[in-house]
């Protein structure tokens, strides 16, 4: 296992009337290179599940292992994990505070250390990485930027950490769809290209679908369904049992399956979309 | 998420007590008080102290939260038998070491005054834990009302303390998130000099500032679209009625703190 938890259970204000368990006995595991999507309906607690796996919050029962070992035993230093799985939060551009981009993608690599030199060479890759282009926005004040910048700033910000893992928290809330699309096509090469594991959650499950290696669906602190995408995706009724939805185009295939025609309903994009309709009419012309 | 941290100690439940007009409770507690300060013998005292026992019970409050609240004057109370043991003179003798001694009206006194703290800080603890932080400052509202009088705009002041109440948790709430955000990004607000301590605080007070003054504008925009205007007479949702059971429990108590005064004499 490369990260995953077993039997993770969260409780918040343990011990008070206010007690909350927010995550039950939640198992999971990703592979090196996986990419993964959280899936679950508001307040199913894939925030609280996120924010366990780089030690920002500390289990109630069971445990976090990154790389076979348990996160909490000494052995393990918060900051050097935190290097390593990078987790880009909700809104994260609502946590900027810097006069630049520059600094404001700055702040991580310079909180381990690194010199000015080193810090420089990861600002600037991160921003390539991102397709900022640092002529254009390294001194510019980050609220100067459109909202689709802010929020690649803030990735940036966090993948000038350089980490093995990223975990991204509905890093499509708030964005219109040419910035989802750009974001997505993005994590797609951080994971293809550069070999990140990249952990997505999400309940807007439009351009991301057919991106997922696995699926992991919460509702209510438990995990009521995990695997490979296309098994997962196969549940429809389920999903929209939870008041989630598959991806548009694939409800458009559920019902040209359900009008009688010989559609296939394993369709989770636009292009395979476009391809299935196009050979569906070729043979329907036959 | 504002239940997620309480402000004060509001112990939500569903007791006569926490559903009572919070005007009711102030001035049933302003009463006691009062009476407290008037009743001179043990027996009244130790009445009332009873009665504060019973009014926990039916509470439905865990009874460790009133511990909790006692804890902090326990040190003043312990400082008080003190004073009172060996400096207050009369009575009989009742332990000599030394040049130290201990009378017997020292004594007395000195349990009597502790009591009575006690028995103040359970009528407190009493109305914070059964009533939310809101509803007290409607309540103290109220009796400020005469002040308008002189030219004070209590109306404004206790909108003013009900919006700061209603955030404060928001608030708190949204600076652990953002320091869970930037721990992520590797800061680090534990070690190093104090000047480092203070400097690495940017990154968290720069956001929360913008963000309380975003919410401030949307708040006022929206205080406004829904028609506010200072001075303006409002009404409330929940109407601030005085019910049957309020009568009766003001009744209950002056009756009570009656009874008190009787065994006084
Ligand atoms: N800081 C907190 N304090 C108390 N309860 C919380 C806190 N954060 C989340 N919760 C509760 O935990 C549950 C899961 O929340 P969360 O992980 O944010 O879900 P999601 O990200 O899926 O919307 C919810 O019931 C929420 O109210
Ligand atoms: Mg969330």
């Amino acid at each position: 296992m490369f990260i995953g938890t077993e039997k993770l259970s969260h409780i918040y204000m343990p011990g008070t009337p206010y007690a909350t368990k927010a995550l039950e006995e939640v198992s999971f595991s990703l592979d090196r290179g996986d990419f993964a999507l959280l899936i679950g309906p508001s307040g199913s607690g894939k925030s609280t599940l996120i924010q366990h796996l780089n030690g920002l919050l500390k289990p109630s029962g069971g445990k976090v292992i990154f790389e076979d070992r348990e996160l909490g035993s000494d052995s393990v230093d918060l900051l050097a994990l935190r290097k390593r799985i990078g987790l880009v939060f909700q809104m994260a551009e609502e946590h900027f505070f810097s006069e630049t981009v520059y600094d404001e993608v700055a702040f991580a690599p310079r909180n381990l250390g690194l010199d000015e030199v080193k810090v420089e060479q990861n600002v600037k890759l991160a921003l390539e990485r991102v397709g900022l282009e640092w002529e254009v926005v390294h001194d510019r004040h980050p609220f100067q930027l459109s909202s689709g910048q802010k929020r690649l700033v803030a990735l940036a910000a966090v993948l000038s950490l350089q980490p093995e893992v990223l975990i991204l928290d509905e890093p499509t809330a708030g964005l219109d769809p040419g910035g989802r699309l750009h974001l997505f096509a993005l994590l797609k090469s951080l994971n293809q290209q550069a070999g990140l594991t990249v952990l997505v959650c999400t309940h807007h499950m439009d351009e991301v679908a057919d991106l997922a290696d696995s699926v992991l669906v919460l509702n209510r602190g438990k995990v009521i369904m995990s695997g490979p995408a296309h098994d997962i995706f196969a549940r429809r009724q389920e999903f929209n049992k939870l008041g989630l939805s598959l991806p548009e185009v694939t409800e458009v295939m559920h019902c040209l399956a359900a009008a009688g025609l010989p559609a296939r309903t394993d369709i989770y994009s636009l292009e395979q979309a476009r391809a299935e309709i196009n050979s569906l009419k070729r043979r329907l012309e036959k | 998420m504002s239940r997620s941290i309480t402000l004060g100690q509001y112990m939500p439940g569903e007791s006569l007590i926490h559903q009572l007009n919070p005007r009711v409770k102030i001035l049933a507690l302003l009463m006691m008080l009062a009476v407290m300060f008037i009743v001179q013998t043990f027996y009244a005292l130790i009445f009332l102290l009873l009665f504060a026992v019973l009014l926990l019970a039916s509470s439905g409050v865990p009874f460790s939260y009133f511990l909790r609240g006692i804890r902090p004057i326990l040190y003043i109370a312990l400082f008080a038998l003190v004073i009172y043991f060996f400096f207050t003179r009369g009575g009989v003798v009742l332990l000599r070491i030394g040049f130290i001694t201990v009378e017997s009206d020292g004594v007395r006194e000195g349990l009597f005054v502790v009591t009575r703290l006690v028995a103040l800080v359970l009528y407190s603890l009493l109305l914070t834990l059964t009533t939310t932080p809101l509803s007290l400052t409607h309540g103290m509202g109220y009796f400020l009302k005469p002040l308008k009088y002189i030219g004070l705009p209590t109306d404004e002041v206790a909108m003013i303390m009900s919006i700061a109440l209603r955030f404060i948790p928001t608030l708190m709430e949204e600076s652990q998130r953002l320091m869970r955000a930037q721990l992520s990004r590797g800061a680090d607000f534990e070690s190093g000099s104090i000047f480092r301590k203070a400097k690495s605080l940017v990154p968290l007070i720069v956001p929360l500032f913008i963000s309380a003054f975003r919410r401030a504008d949307e708040l006022a925009l929206a205080m406004e679209a829904r028609g506010f205007r200072l001075g303006a007479r409002r009404t409330r949702l929940h109407e601030d009625i005085i019910a049957p059971r309020d009568w009766a429990v003001l009744v209950f108590v002056a009756a009570t703190l009656a009874a008190a005064l009787v065994l006084n004499i």
